[in-house]
């Protein structure tokens, strides 16, 4: 592998573990305050019981979002010493803001998770909303320093130099208002459909238990909510690539040429050496329309961009197809659910097909985040700040990135290996008898812990 | 003061801060690895490991974040010409932090039931506790020591280690292991005689002693070999840091005789100052260069529209983290209690494990 092959790999391996954990952060903090204020309210020990689950869980997966995410830190500068100096000296302080929202995302969390029986209930509760919001700024933060590498502004280049730098408009960049709207309705689509998923498993081997439904309902409820705002915000994102990235935007759609009265090229793969789609369902002028909604529109294809300017569509277009596809899924389980469970009075539908349904659904929303990011990604190249840098430019010249990229994998499997390992650990730990005064104390809590409190 | 100042006196605080805070996450593994021994004992210190770091250990490590983002921000070439030539000893020490905080975590969660998982995640933890310092202390010591040149246009990684493992690196690399010790068995020993366990107050009192002395000499013998090695720094340090040094030993001492005459918080507080002195001391020695020979804190600083940015987020994200983290601290670490927290839970704050 070259030096710069194996850079990419390592960023978009650590990247695509990251963003499970940083979605999960994102999502369970607000199921968690959700859940934890249904209990306070209605003294309801199941809630509390959910409630106490999902923060043992969270401990574990927020230190491995901690972990990985400090490798990203790092590998901004240790594999693109270029780029960082670039985007540091533009977009820097949207990542600094982002370290603040760390800090108070780390506290408050300290405090959730340790605090049961040092705060009052109400204290603890309290202690999670600052969780929820500053994940919620910590992804519209680092989100906005990816929108600025698609749609950079805010600086001039003069003679070479970056000069002329306003940071705020380079956070607040063409692209930011449709990105991050994007990515932080993913995260609340993918914890809730990924809760759901895990509940669902359970009560199709038989589980039909009161914690179980009411954990599957509230999943679903985030999830159906979250993803038709999702499909609306994706259907802007697209809209808006077609001025910004146009070239991302013919990789996406498999579009290699020029054309008026575009088709809609649904699967298939798009092959650059042929340039053709191969076994893809055609729509007529489809593309045209969904873009501009002028089916006679004209679409730039691949070929108005020189060779060395474009992306690969094979994956790109690939990878979109998937993400929108799981999209539509997840739109159909959820909406399905909800629709049987308000047409039967409101009692949970335990179909089995369904149950099947959404036990699909949540992992498939999670290859959606990860298909999502190759499209931006991937459908970036070759650049890695849309017309300003090439990645190949911004690579380091440090050697054994090879070794590096093996390294690094090696550590991912092996903190994948175990943290499954404990994750079922915890699924296996018997729960609690659902009675207030045994759920709610620190009793139960120091066995739930594992550890002396 | 300047903007590229004030940035900088802000970063080096936050250096500070991972020291004094993360600094004492490392000793408590370094601790781990070389105490072997009675059984009961050792299961103890453990539970008092993880009961001390839990809830803070995320809170502590975001000092490292904001470091690096704040340093990437503030001073972008720095940044970037550091990650070039010291890719090697970051990248290790990446691993090291990777490991013990997936370690630390792991552990927590494996005491109980599982033997094995708990025995090999600890090693793992203790390892990278140790070697992290080390290598994070040595890559100060390759900037301090004037020995990264950036002048030429292409810079290149040192895969050999001519920058960052020269006896003076080694010296500095050892003692910033040392004094991650001496922080975590000063808190321990406050911990321990909060639990009234006397045996263990006994132990890490020993102990903070003994890694106090050890970084004594080591530091003494850093600055020997700066007199030579580190030539910029050694002229820096005598003529606008003599002060601070001096300070600084007098420090140490004085967290010598607090722990002698088993004064624990009053060590506790000396202990931080010292470091404080340590790093600030570096720091102001080594004026106005940020890499020396070549890298000037004005030359690298970013412009100063992106400073006064940060500058501003910085203290709105101040203004709202030092109350929360004032907060952590008060509900987990400080005698009094804090609104909001539970009486019952304020009176038995120490540590409740079963000597069963
Ligand atoms: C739960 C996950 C999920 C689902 C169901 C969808 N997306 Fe998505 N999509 C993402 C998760 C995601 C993402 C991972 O979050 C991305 C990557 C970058 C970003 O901001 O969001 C993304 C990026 C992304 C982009 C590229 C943006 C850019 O590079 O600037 C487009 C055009 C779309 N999406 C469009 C859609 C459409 C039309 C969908 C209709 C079904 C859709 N997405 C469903
Ligand atoms: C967490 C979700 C993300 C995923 C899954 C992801 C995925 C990827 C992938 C697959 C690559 C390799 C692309 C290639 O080289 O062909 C990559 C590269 C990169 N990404 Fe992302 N990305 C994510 C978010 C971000 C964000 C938020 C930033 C900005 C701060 C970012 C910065 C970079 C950089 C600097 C590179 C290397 C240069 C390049 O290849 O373009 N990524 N990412
Ligand atoms: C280049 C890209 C990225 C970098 C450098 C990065 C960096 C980090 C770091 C250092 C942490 C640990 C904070 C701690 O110690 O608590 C973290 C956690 C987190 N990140 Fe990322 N991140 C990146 C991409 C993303 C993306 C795309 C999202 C969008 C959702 C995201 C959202 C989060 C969240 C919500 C957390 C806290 C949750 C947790 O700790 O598991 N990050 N990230």
């Amino acid at each position: 592998m070259s030096d710069l092959l194996a850079a990419r790999a390592q960023m978009g391996t650590s990247l695509a573990f990251h963003i499970i954990f940083a979605s999960l952060g994102v999502g369970l903090p607000l199921l968690m305050c959700i859940a934890e204020g249904l209990a306070l309210r209605r003294k309801d020990p199941v809630w509390m019981a959910l409630t106490r689950r999902w923060a043992r869980a969270s401990a574990i997966l927020f230190a491995i979002g901690a972990v990985s995410g400090t490798i990203l830190s790092f590998e901004l500068g240790l594999l693109w010493p270029t780029w960082i100096k670039f985007a540091g000296a533009v977009v820097g302080p949207a990542f600094a803001f982002e370290g603040f929202a760390f800090f108070l995302e780390a506290i408050f969390l300290g405090l959730y998770l340790y605090g049961w029986d040092r705060l009052s209930p109400r204290a603890h509760w309290l202690c999670s909303f600052p969780i929820w919001i500053s994940g919620l700024a910590s992804a519209w933060f680092i989100v906005s320093t990816n929108s600025w590498m698609n749609s950079p502004a805010g600086f001039v280049i003069k003679n070479g130099q970056v000069t002329n730098i306003d940071p705020l408009q380079a956070m607040f960049n063409p692209s930011t208002p449709y990105e991050t709207t994007h990515m932080i309705l993913a995260c609340y689509v993918a914890t809730g459909f990924a809760v759901a998923a895990v509940y669902g498993w359970s009560m199709l081997r038989g589980k039909r238990d009161s914690y179980h439904r009411k954990a599957l309902m509230l999943g679903l409820a985030l999830g159906a909510i979250a993803i038709p705002l999702q499909i609306v915000s994706g259907d802007a994102n697209a809209r808006f690539l077609a001025t910004s990235q146009p070239a991302k935007l013919a990789a996406m759609e498999g579009l290699f040429h020029t054309t008026s009265g575009a088709p809609l090229e649904i699967g298939g793969l798009a092959d650059p050496n042929t340039g053709k789609v191969y076994f893809a369902i055609e729509i007529p002028k489809g593309l045209s329309f969904l873009a501009t909604f002028n089916p006679n529109a004209t679409i730039r294809g691949l070929d108005s961009f020189p060779a060395n300017d474009r992306p690969n569509p094979l994956p790109v277009h690939t990878s979109f197809d998937g993400m929108v596809a799981s999209g539509f899924f997840a739109l159909l389980v959820g909406w399905l659910f909800w629709l049987i469970y308000f047409l039967r009075k409101r009692k949970v539908p335990e179909n089995r097909l369904l149950l099947i349904g959404i036990v699909l659904a949540g992992p498939l929303s999670f290859l959606a985040i990860e298909l999502g990011w190759m499209v931006t990604e991937l459908g970036r190249q070759p650049w890695v700040i849309y017309g300003y840098l090439r990645t190949a430019d911004a690579v380091t010249t440090a050697p054994w990135l090879n070794i590096s990229f093996l390294v690094f994998s090696f550590i991912y499997v092996i903190l994948a290996i175990a943290l499954i390992f404990f994750l079922l650990r915890l699924a296996r730990t018997p729960l609690p008898k659902m009675e207030w005064a045994e759920v709610a104390t620190g009793k139960s809590l120091a066995q739930d812990q594992g550890i002396a409190v | 003061m300047a903007l590229p100042y004030i940035m900088l006196t802000i970063l080096w605080l936050a250096l500070i801060a991972y020291a004094v805070l993360g600094g004492a996450d490392f000793g408590a593994g370094v601790w781990d690895l070389l105490y072997v021994g009675n059984k009961d004992i050792s299961r103890r210190r453990h539970e008092f490991i993880n009961h001390a770091l839990g809830p803070v250990w995320e809170a502590n490590h975001v000092w490292l974040i904001f470091l690096i983002v704040g340093l990437f921000t503030a001073f972008p070439t720095v940044f970037s010409t550091l990650s070039i030539v010291l890719f090697l000893p970051f990248t290790l020490a990446l691993i090291g932090i990777v490991l013990r905080g997936a370690a630390f975590v792991f552990r927590v969660y494996g005491t109980r039931s599982d033997k094995y998982g708990a025995l090999i995640w600890g090693g793992v933890f203790s390892f990278a506790s140790a070697i992290t310092p080390f290598i994070l202390g040595a890559s100060a010591a390759a900037v301090a020591s004037g020995r990264i040149q950036v002048s030429s246009v292409n810079i290149q990684a040192d895969m050999t280690g001519a920058t960052w493992l020269t006896p003076f690196a080694i010296v500095i690399g050892l003692m910033a292991v040392a004094l991650c010790a001496v922080l975590s068995s000063v808190y321990l020993s406050v911990e321990a005689e909060q639990a009234g366990d006397t045996e263990l107050e006994q132990l890490f009192r020993l102990r903070a002693i003994i890694a106090g002395a050890i970084t004594a000499v080591l530091g003494a013998l850093g600055l020997i070999l700066s007199s030579s090695e580190a030539t910029l720094l050694w002229r820096g340090m005598l003529a606008h840091a003599l002060p601070v040094v001096i300070v600084t030993m007098i420090v140490g001492l004085a967290t010598a005789a607090a722990l002698f005459t088993r004064h624990y918080r009053i060590a506790r507080v000396l202990v931080i100052v010292e470091t404080a002195g340590l790093l600030g001391s570096w720091g102001i020695s080594q004026l106005p260069y940020l890499i020396p020979p070549s890298m000037t804190v004005e030359g690298a600083a970013n412009s100063p529209g992106v400073l006064q940015v940060l500058l501003v987020g910085t203290i709105i994200g101040m203004a709202l983290l030092l109350p929360s983290l004032y907060y952590l601290f008060s509900v987990f670490k400080l005698p009094y209690p804090a609104p909001g927290k539970e009486p019952a839970a304020a009176n038995n704050d120490s540590l409740r494990y079963n000597k069963d």
